[in-house]
């Protein structure tokens, strides 16, 4: 049978934590995608990966504030 | 000299692919460590684990799905410029044949140079225009196929990327909704 614990509020603390750093990494790698250029050579091709581009980094900052939130809920538990 | 047939820089692309999947890569890492979390809170019972649990699981899978996204766009730009710069080498070969044979690149249509020429000359050129043409048309659409195949990955992906977007601020409204009000 699974020991079966009681959630402490230092585990879920922790949790929170880390959601909390998963936010920053997002919010990271949101700017890191905006930083580089890649030049395909073709001005339908170019369009197409600029606004896959724009659009990951825009999803990442949307996850971040996400994830950021989701920390909070989680601390004031 | 490859430049005005096959445009592009395949060493930017790749790096940009590389970079989208070293970022995802991070993603993926914290994804795993929700995803134990996730994993704990199946032995740890009452109140606080249940009301934790949707915005532990909701968090992981998007971290996942959008890590999972960016590697596979990564995946694309490199297979890309890989194929942009087989294109260069074979405009390059291309553009040496088009000289070799006394011949002119007008874009990417062979044409014969302006000017007197033997009729001997005229001839060779003249026979010559339908091989030199093929070699061109092989580069220019050995790299149309790989931009039409990365365009049409790149729309694909930023569909889901815009759901996945549409969905985080879902999330993000929900948290802020349980969270106690501060004022």
């Amino acid at each position: 049978m699974p020991a079966q614990h009681a959630t402490d509020s230092t585990w879920l603390d922790g949790v929170a934590a880390e959601l909390a750093r998963s936010s920053a990494v997002a919010l990271e790698a949101s700017d890191e995608l905006l930083a580089h250029y890649g030049d395909t050579g073709d001005a339908t091709t170019q369009r197409a990966v600029d606004a896959l581009v724009n659009q990951a980094a825009g999803t990442l900052s949307a996850l971040s504030e996400c994830l950021a939130d989701s920390s909070r809920e989680l601390q004031g538990a | 000299m490859t430049a005005s047939l096959v445009h592009g820089d395949h060493v930017s692309c790749s790096r940009v692919g590389g970079g989208m999947r070293r970022e995802a890569s991070r993603l993926r890492q914290h994804a795993q460590s929700l995803e134990q979390a996730v994993g704990e809170l199946t032995v740890r019972k009452g109140p606080e684990a249940e009301a934790a649990r949707p915005a532990i699981v909701a968090s992981w899978q998007a971290l996942r799905a959008a890590a999972d996204v960016l590697d596979e766009a990564g995946g694309a730009l490199q297979r890309y410029a890989t194929d942009l710069a087989e294109g260069h080498e074979l405009g390059r070969r291309a553009e040496l044949r088009v000289h070799s044979a006394g011949l002119l690149l007008d874009g990417t249509r062979v044409i014969e140079p302006w000017g007197p020429a033997s009729a001997q000359e005229a001839e060779r050129r003249c026979s010559q225009m339908p091989v030199v043409q093929a070699r061109v048309d092989l580069a220019t659409a050995h790299v149309g196929r790989a931009r039409g195949r990365l365009a049409r990955q790149m729309a694909s992906l930023a569909e889901v990327l815009t759901a996945q977007a549409l969905a985080a601020h879902a999330l993000t409204a929900q948290a802020l909704a349980r969270l106690p009000a501060t004022t």
